[in-house]
């Protein structure tokens, strides 16, 4: 293409051509964000269950927190390499970027709840935070698999987001989130949630490459 | 007859803008893929575009490499859809 007077038609063709172009683009490596976070929820919440069957203190829920550290400290690099290297961003990316923001407020919002609960009624409530991830991430993938059109995000987060309504309905029927139970529940509910569906947009775009 | 937007009449112009409309933020490598031009044919047509008000072109680095992004303004907004009524328009659509 070069720098030359086209006809009205011509026009048309060009205007028709880049919009079709510039639509539809994967690239290798869009599910890491989502395998991180996956693998990452996955392996802590084996550590905390295994520390807690060994140890039977109630401090090791404290290493929950590693999701978040090491998720949040990691994902903002991986997306900055992710668009750098795809030299574009689009209003679908905005919109996943600012679903993904309300998430990560809404687990920093919460934390700060919890941690009031705690210090100032002596109240503990951090099962809230276990019911967080299941749910809101679950309702942030189902919209985010609605606007990139991908089935597996949309089943995953449906697997975590009911996951995350029976964890509510337990705290709200005071029924013990227990160990045996809630724990490969959550690690199921992780993998159908990042881990599947980050294989498969991998793959998808390996195959497109 | 109603003459055309010389500026955005042109092959390659029209189409840098026609893939600014449809993205966010597009850098020059990507323009230059989508629109199969070549880097030294492409390189002016930024700067024209930016000069009428069209776009806007932000120049920064990614490591070493220097990396120029552009998006459409809301005057290149406004004058493409006029472009397109006009082209309709021209061509009884």
């Amino acid at each position: 293409m070069e720098e030359k007077n086209i006809t009205s038609q011509e026009s048309m063709a060009i205007i028709s051509e880049m919009i079709e172009r510039s639509k539809h683009h994967r690239y290798l490596g869009d599910g890491n964000i989502l395998l991180l976070w996956g693998y990452t929820a996955v392996v802590v919440a084996g550590l905390v269950w295994l520390l807690l069957a060994v140890t039977h203190h109630p401090a090791m829920n404290w290493f929950w927190f590693l999701i978040w550290i090491i998720g949040g400290t990691a994902t903002p690099i991986m997306a900055r390499k992710r668009r750098d290297k795809s030299g574009v961003t689009t209003y679908t990316d905005n919109i996943c970027n600012a679903l993904w923001s309300i998430v990560g407020y809404s687990a920093i919002a919460l934390t700060f709840l919890c941690l009031g609960f705690l210090l100032a009624a002596g109240k503990d409530s951090w099962s809230a935070m276990l019911m967080l991830p299941l749910l809101i991430v679950g309702i942030a993938e189902i919209m985010q698999g609605v606007v990139m059109r991908e089935r597996s995000l949309i089943w995953g987060g449906a697997i975590g987001a009911l996951c995350g309504l029976f964890t509510l309905c337990c705290i709200a029927g005071g029924v013990a989130l227990v160990a045996r139970w809630f724990m490969p529940m959550f690690i199921i509910a992780f993998a159908a949630m990042m881990i599947v569906p980050g294989h498969v947009l991998n793959a998808k775009s390996r195959r497109e490459k | 007859m109603k003459e055309l937007d010389p500026l955005l009449h042109s092959q390659l112009r029209l189409a840098v803008m026609s893939i600014l409309m449809n993205v966010e933020e597009a850098d020059f490598v990507f323009l230059r893929e989508k629109t199969q031009s070549t880097a030294g044919n492409l390189s002016v047509q930024p700067d024209k575009l930016s000069t009428a008000g069209y776009i806007d072109v932000q120049k920064g680095f990614v490591g070493k490499k220097t990396r120029t992004t552009c998006h459409v303004t809301e005057k290149g907004r406004a004058a493409f859809e006029q472009y397109v009524q006009d082209i309709k328009a021209l061509l009884n659509l």
